[in-house]
């Protein structure tokens, strides 16, 4: 991988409502970089990631792609992919037209490519199907095929593996170790323990819960 | 803005416009529906105000602008729910893509299947009242201007209640005083031209109103829906 590439977080705030999630929160990631984010349910996980990705703005702090904010980087949309509950796929188009759409988004038309992928992810026989036919699992795997096609360079994953059988799980795992490899930059958050010896290696964790002001806040008054 | 950037915009304004048009062909209930709640409400006036074929000819064209306000005012709930629903709209707003172009080729397809069908439909319904082949020109010169203004206005109301769950009323309160100048002056053409005077004026308005809708809309979109989803 020839381009450095690095993401940087700088005093990150998050407030929803009255609680403070997380303050202060600063982070930085290079290529090969897996950040695994951690922390209990409404630790805001999710809501860091929707913060990276520029969905959400923080209440303070800022998030730099190459030295420039993202909402000043030309190249950070299609630099980034994120992988949300909400899977972006449309139930009424078959599973290669939701692909070929997010391809072309991406400035990519590479239909060999395509079927690679979709093979790559052991569901080249759902292809002609419509997306609502599809199990959990199955649209699971698609939206990582979003991933793998799109020549982006930061994944964002909020529970990639829900949902995933024990073998798609090996085969998603590899793919991430395989990105990493080449030279792309990991932030995500998963429950369970993480299975490939070389993903557990890299990985750096990030616990949300420990920057939970709000809470240990709001528990003292309580006290 | 770089040349790079303002060709990426483009093609991206293009690619939209291609989606959103084979969604709505895989998704004809969308543009039906108008349709048919057209239908229904202008075919409901001649049975409760008689037959009176002078009298129809008169508030017909009327009837027709009150029944096009109604049907896309009730089809704007549509608009972003799937797109939200199934996280497309999250999907679009990762870094600085330009979310008010993604609206803008939304928009301008939904006009064209929903605006434009719609008056074709009225004209045709009117035609049947017998009035002059001046004033259905009029009518539809009236329908196609204000259509823009409605849905583009539309889309902002539609914008803003995306993430609530049953938002028909809310947007109709919310997009509702900013239609009923674009009825006023769209259902008073027709009227001008029945009774012999110059609708010039208030076709000019029309198109100031749909013009001012492409230029400030898409932005007002944008704006609402990064606001709302957060």
């Amino acid at each position: 991988m020839s381009v450095k590439n690095h993401l940087s977080l700088e005093s990150i705030r998050c407030v929803r409502g009255d609680n403070t999630l997380f303050s202060e929160l600063s982070i930085d990631a290079e290529n090969g970089d897996l950040l695994r984010i951690r922390g209990e349910n409404g630790s805001g996980k999710t809501s860091l990631l929707r913060i990276i990705a520029g969905i959400a703005l923080a209440d303070a702090g800022k998030v730099l792609w190459n030295k420039k904010t993202i909402q000043e980087s030309d190249s950070f949309a299609t630099d980034i992919a994120y992988l949300a509950h909400r899977d972006g796929i449309k139930s009424e188009l078959t599973a290669i037209e939701n692909l070929k759409f997010y391809q072309q988004l991406y400035n990519q038309n590479d239909t060999e490519k395509l079927m690679n992928v979709l093979d790559a992810l052991d569901i080249s026989h759902i292809y002609p199907l419509p997306a609502r036919q599809l199990s959990f699992g199955q649209r699971r795997r698609l939206g990582f095929a979003r991933l793998l096609l799109s020549s982006t360079k930061l994944w964002l994953l909020d529970e990639p593996f829900t949902g995933i059988d024990v073998s798609g799980r090996e085969l998603l795992e590899q793919h991430c170790v395989d990105f990493l490899n080449q030279g792309g930059m990991i932030v995500m958050t998963h429950h369970a323990e993480l299975e490939h010896s070389e993903l557990i290696q890299r990985e750096q964790s990030v616990d949300l819960t420990s920057l939970n002001i709000g809470r240990f806040q709001s528990e003292m008054e309580t006290i | 803005m770089t040349a790079k950037q303002s060709t990426s915009h483009f093609s991206s304004f293009t690619l939209f416009l291609r989606r959103e048009c084979f969604l709505l062909w895989n998704n004809q209930e969308n543009v039906i529906q108008p349709l048919f709640f057209f239908l229904i409400t202008i075919s409901l006036f001649p049975f409760s105000l008689g037959s009176d074929p002078e009298l129809l000819k008169i508030i017909m064209p009327s009837i027709a602008w009150v029944a096009i306000v109604l049907a896309i005012m009730m089809s704007l709930n549509s608009l972003f729910r799937d797109d939200f629903e199934d996280g497309s709209l999250e999907q679009w707003l990762i870094g600085n893509r330009s979310l008010a172009l993604i609206a803008l080729a939304k928009i301008m397809v939904y006009w064209l299947f929903n605006g434009v069908f719609l008056a074709i439909l009225a004209c045709i319904v009117c035609l049947s009242t017998n009035i002059s082949f001046e004033q259905i020109k009029v009518l539809f010169a009236s329908l196609l201007l204000g259509t823009i203004s409605l849905q583009l206005i539309g889309g902002i109301g539609a914008a803003l209640t995306v993430t609530i769950q049953r938002s028909g009323l809310l947007i109709a309160i919310i997009v509702m005083p900013l239609f009923i100048p674009i009825l006023i002056f769209g259902a008073g053409a027709v009227t001008r031209s029945i009774a012999g005077e110059s609708v010039a004026g208030a076709l000019y308005t029309l198109a100031t109103l749909a013009v001012l809708s492409i230029t400030f809309a898409p932005f007002g979109i944008s704006f609402a829906l990064r606001n709302t989803i957060e």
